[in-house]
């Protein structure tokens, strides 16, 4: 029934949404590691 | 050093791995749950139970891990179990929130309404909402915001038997906490296998963000570290 | 000189913070008045028509909603004076132990929402024609209990938010979803006592024990947790 199909749907939908949200967390802190680094070199 | 935490996060994809796997996993638990038998009063909509339990279960779960972590930074001052206290605080929301959608939409197709005042029900919702305050505790609770929110995970943990406890006091529309032992023979499997599932998944969001944090962390401090060096040497 | 005792320095906090309220009145008065409002707020929210009818049900609810809405007003004060006058770091630096304070405080805000508890409830029982004769020593045992359960939480709420921005805004949110099975049990209780038609008292004893146990562990997780809440950063 739908209302079966509406919940599981939905806690996958979570779920995903939350492994997106870290990713996108990952994808910043990778931006600052390199921020970093440039800041790094020069001075090497 | 730097390399040491970008390959630390590459390991994480070694994990979404691990992820898909648990996902397959699910699959293979629709297809049992599929089989299993329609329950005598609910017929297909009782299926709902095979989600909405074990979610209930982790919102549980990351309470008292949320707990546990919060202990040992309090009275041990450790960084590590501060963030797990943050990981599981999230992850119980997340998981809380799917109670919290589940929930009313078994009760809405099983009793008609959306939600019940039934203990059960509520102390869950109590739960998220202790976890969602302790969110908020953290990010403006100023500078003791981590601390409180500890406290507040410690006293979120004292309440959850207590609670419980009340189950037995109403009458309630929720089945009582007796149903997992009356389960029919075949429904327990997919039961159980579902909930180590879900259990498995938990554990490696958890592990995965524990990860992050610990990245993020790692990274403050070097940043720090660069800043202080750069304002040495002009 | 012999080493004061871990009471007698918990007393003695308490009593300076009384002695201190005792002579402004300014927590009793702003918190009586809260809770006097919060009442009326609920009268003329709900009640319509000439016949003032309202369940025990929701005169117990009112009483707690006051309770704790006005006591949420006394938690933010009770380390106000400590806050503006710095004397927080020297209370901190005394050998007193941080669970005797803990204690102190508790005692000390407990005694003055009592207080205004006391004047309240006769104010909700004329408003509302409500039943407190029967059982007038069991309910003041309730609000008591439900008091010391709410404060226990609440003391080290408001001490860790000393010096947060948002202190007001926050101390009822963080506060409120822990303390609701307080409030749940002392509202269950409060309603079967005041409901002349309840078969018997069995409930009303049930939750009364019930508010006992969540005391116990309040309290005790509250002592434990008071010092590393309060003397970190």
């Amino acid at each position: 029934m739908t209302y079966v199909a509406l919940a599981y749907g939905f806690i996958w939908g979570a779920v995903f949404t939350y492994i997106a949200l870290i990713g996108r967390r990952v994808a910043r802190i990778d931006a600052e590691i390199e921020d970093l680094r440039q800041r790094v070199k020069p001075s090497a | 050093m730097s390399s040491r935490m970008s390959s630390s996060l590459k390991s994480s994809t070694a994990f979404v791995v691990g992820l898909l796997l648990t996902m397959h996993g699910f699959f293979v638990v629709t297809f049992l749950v599929a089989n299993a038998p329609l329950e005598k009063t609910m017929g297909i909509v009782q299926k709902i139970f095979y989600f909405h339990v074990p979610c209930a279960w982790l919102l549980m779960l990351s309470t008292f891990v949320c707990a546990g972590g919060s202990l040992a930074y309090l009275f041990r001052g450790s960084e590590r179990g501060d963030r797990l206290a943050l990981c599981s605080a999230e992850l119980g929301v997340l998981f809380g929130l799917c109670v919290m959608v589940t929930g009313p939409l078994w009760a809405r197709a099983a009793w008609g309404v959306f939600w019940t005042w039934d203990v059960r029900l509520t102390s869950s919702l109590l739960l998220w909402l202790m976890l969602i305050a302790y969110g908020l505790a953290r990010r403006y609770g100023g500078e003791g915001g981590r601390r409180l929110a500890a406290a507040m995970a410690l006293f979120a943990a004292a309440d959850v038997p207590l609670v419980y406890l009340s189950v037995n006091v109403w009458r309630t529309l929720h089945p009582t906490t007796k149903v997992v032992s009356s389960l029919a023979p075949g429904m327990r499997l997919p039961f159980f296998l579902s909930l180590a599932i879900f259990s498995a998944l938990w554990g490696v969001l958890l592990t995965l963000r524990m990860r992050v944090e610990r990245a993020h962390a790692r990274l403050v401090e070097l940043t720090i570290a660069v800043e202080d060096a750069e304002g040495r040497s002009p | 000189m012999a080493r004061p005792n871990w009471a007698s320095q918990a007393a003695r906090v308490a009593w300076k913070d009384l002695h201190i309220e005792g002579r402004s009145r300014e927590v009793l008065y702003t918190m009586g008045f809260m809770a006097a409002l919060v009442v009326l707020v609920f009268s003329f929210a709900f009640i319509s028509g000439q016949e003032v009818t309202v369940g025990p049900d929701a005169v117990a609810g009112i009483l707690w909603v006051a309770v704790l809405f006005s006591g949420t007003v006394a938690l933010s004060r009770i380390f106000d004076r400590e806050r503006e006058s710095e004397a927080i770091r020297s209370l901190l630096l005394s050998p007193v132990p941080r669970s005797a304070i803990y204690a102190g405080k508790l005692a000390a805000t407990a005694v003055i929402m009592f207080l205004v508890e006391l004047l309240l409830t006769p104010l909700l029982a004329a408003l509302f024609s409500a039943a407190i004769g029967p059982h007038a020593l069991w309910l003041g045992l309730l609000l008591f209990l439900g008091t010391v359960g709410f404060c226990s939480v609440g003391v080290i709420f408001s001490a860790a938010l000393l010096r947060a921005r948002s202190r007001d805004a926050l101390l009822g949110a963080l506060l409120f979803p822990i303390v609701i099975p307080v409030l749940l049990a002392a509202s269950r209780a409060t309603a079967t006592l005041l409901d002349p038609a309840a078969p018997d008292l069995d409930p009303a004893m049930f939750w009364t024990r019930f508010l006992v146990a969540l005391d116990v562990v309040f309290v005790v997780v509250g002592l434990w947790s008071f010092e590393p809440v309060v003397m970190g950063e």
